[in-house]
């Protein structure tokens, strides 16, 4: 008796309650969710990607607390701004940045599954291929939105609470709009991750390719606005008649994509950082109009649809014994 | 009660057949499923599973049809997988409760479920630690674990005392031995290392080149025809083998001492056969059982016929 144990440690059938087969996938997206959340380098990042939009409120909050207006009514500074295109820019910003958080949390989301034979242990369970998918890309597309989100939402409120007066809400598709460009980020970069990661058996090989395949393009098209705005301070007519073509360039990229994507959906080329941004040398800004909504939209959603495809072909029921 | 029910199933893999033509019955209780590498086993298991789409033939697990009722079979399976199969980054309980998540379990059940078993699986002061620590007895376990998480009817189990030392092995054995004869839970285990299979089985259903080579209890498995009687004497007597052969018995010699006498009477004719003449010749008999073979010259002979 005085060895016997506290507990029945016998073996008993569980005859408990069980879920239908309907929230398998938000098992999946949760294990996925919580351990991005332990990484402390996605605290890190996810803090840094909204950058831009804390300078913008010290700014906004400096030059409406501290420098009176020149002239009686409204601030000439304020009124200058175009609100939308400020949330364009950042946008624009946070785009590496968040690449990062999704370079940290999703490139290993299947390979290291791959690695440690878990899919045997997901598909020995009742749940499908399509569950696991789902799953995990959920488990990548809701913390990059989330991160994305919080910062914009909470410039919204400031800039809607403050700047009313000044046009901040001109548009009131606005709010809609910005929560549709913050899942931008999170459904590319979950169906990439998700495509990518499927093909290796290793995160860090998932990682190394997926940074390869950002940035090539990225420097491109980094190439591509430097010559839009050299080609349209230039009077040379071919230069001028090569503007849109160089344009159009300029979005061939993963945050590309995604910014082209955000202009159509916000109806604005952007603008300035500040107004009367340019260089001391004379050069003016130029904001590079926004690509045709449908085309961008279509090659946005075949990258989506290619590389979840891509996962779905990869992810199978591996050798059991 | 047929656990499970297995018909004229062939599988192709494109043109290579790695199933033809078998069909199997499996009952309730403990199950070995043997045979060598390449045999078939994979394939069977895979199929029970509803991973494969059989080419002809078909069954049913549990009275769901395999080709159509993948999903509902595998919420009543557990399988333990052969390979290393953790979740990166989880500790055994988390890992266990995930499974347990996998398998439809609200998250406050899966918890408490999992400390549950893992106690069983004899886990209980390792629980919280990372499994990537574990060692391969404690992997072991951990696999047993997460497959019994959501109560199955039945436990597929792939090699599961792969790599384990004898402690490790009777550690993992005595589980399966338990939770497969009155706990109601069925148990397929595929192994290769016989001893284990006789020690935790009841049945068997041998593999080989895609087909059922044989399928029955291991008692009638290791029996051998003519009822033969495996007899030890204190010492060799030469009379006792030729009044026994005179008789019409048949008799082999063994290792030392011990003689296999095959008679065509019946056993307790048999029996009376043996100890009057052991007497008559003064042959001092220390001990009389009825001859079977070890379950691995079963298993040879099965598979070299």
């Amino acid at each position: 008796m005085k060895n016997s144990p506290i507990a029945d440690l016998s073996y008993r059938h569980y005859d408990g309650p069980l879920n239908g087969g309907a929230t398998r996938w938000w098992s999946i997206a949760k294990l996925s969710i919580q351990l991005a959340m332990k990484k402390k380098g996605f605290w890190v990042w996810a803090v840094l990607s909204g950058y831009w939009y804390y300078i913008l409120l010290a700014v906004f909050w400096f030059v409406e607390s501290f420098i009176p207006s020149p002239v009686p009514g409204k601030h000439p500074l304020l009124s200058a701004i175009i609100w939308k295109d400020q949330f364009s820019n950042a946008f624009n910003i946070s785009q590496l940045l968040l690449f990062v958080i999704a370079l940290l949390i999703g490139t290993g989301t299947i390979a290291n599954d791959n690695r440690a034979n878990a899919l045997l242990v997901y598909l020995s369970k009742p749940c499908t291929k399509l569950d696991y998918i789902i799953g995990k890309w959920m488990g990548v597309f809701i913390p990059i939105t989330i991160v994305s989100l919080i910062p914009t939402l909470f410039f919204f409120a400031y800039g809607g609470l403050s700047f009313q007066e000044y046009g901040f809400i001109s548009d009131w598709w606005l709010l809609p709009k910005l929560v549709l460009i913050c899942c931008l980020p999170g459904a590319l970069h979950a169906s990439l991750c998700i495509g990518i990661s499927s093909l290796f058996n290793q995160g860090r090989i998932a990682g190394a390719v997926y940074s390869g395949l950002f940035f090539l393009p990225w420097f491109f098209t980094k190439a591509m606005q430097v010559v839009y705005v050299v080609l349209s301070n230039n009077d040379n007519p071919k230069g001028k008649a090569s503007l849109k073509f160089v344009g159009n360039l300029y979005y061939a990229s993963m945050d590309g994509i995604q910014i082209g994507v955000s202009k159509a959906i916000l109806n604005t080329g952007g603008s300035a950082l500040f107004p009367g941004g340019g260089s001391p040398r004379g050069t003016q800004f130029v904001p590079i109009p926004p690509p045709n909504g449908t085309a961008i939209t279509v090659i946005f959603i075949a990258i989506c649809v290619i590389f979840s495809g891509i996962a779905w072909l990869r992810v199978r029921a591996v050798e059991v014994v | 009660m047929k656990l499970i029910d297995i018909k004229n199933l062939t599988v192709r893999y494109r043109t290579f057949t790695a199933l033809r033509d078998f069909s199997c019955e499996i009952e309730e209780g403990c199950t070995g499923l043997l045979g060598p590498n390449g045999a078939g086993k994979t394939t069977f298991l895979k199929t029970l599973l509803g991973f494969v789409t059989p080419t002809e033939g078909g069954g049913t697990v549990l009275g769901l049809n395999i080709a159509t009722d993948g999903r509902m079979i595998r919420q009543s399976i557990g399988l333990m997988p052969e390979q290393e199969c953790h979740i990166p980054g989880l500790t055994a309980v988390g890992y266990v409760a995930y499974a347990g998540e996998l398998a439809g379990m609200p998250a406050d059940q899966a918890i408490r479920r999992a400390h549950e078993v893992l106690e069983y699986c004899g886990l209980g002061e390792a629980r919280y630690r990372n499994v990537e620590t574990f060692s391969t007895g404690m992997k072991q376990r951990t696999k047993l674990a997460q497959a019994m998480i959501h109560g199955p009817k039945l436990l597929l189990l792939d090699e599961p005392t792969n790599g384990l030392d004898p402690t490790g092995r009777e550690d993992m054995l005595s589980p399966i031995r338990d939770i497969s004869h009155g706990k109601g839970v069925n148990v397929v285990v595929s192994s290769h290392l016989l001893p284990d299979i006789e020690r935790v089985c009841d049945r068997v259903v041998v593999v080989m080149g895609g087909q059922l080579r044989t399928q029955g209890s291991i008692k009638d498995l290791k029996h051998l025809s003519g009822r033969p009687y495996d007899v030890d004497l204190r010492e060799p007597n030469e009379q006792f083998i030729a009044n026994l052969t005179q008789q019409g018995a048949t008799v082999e010699a063994l290792k030392y001492t011990s003689l296999r006498v095959i008679t065509n009477r019946e056993p307790s004719e048999s029996v009376k056969l043996i100890l009057e003449t052991a007497k008559n010749c003064g042959a001092r008999v220390r001990g009389l059982t009825p001859a079977e073979r070890s379950l691995e010259a079963a298993f040879m002979e099965v598979i070299n016929s």
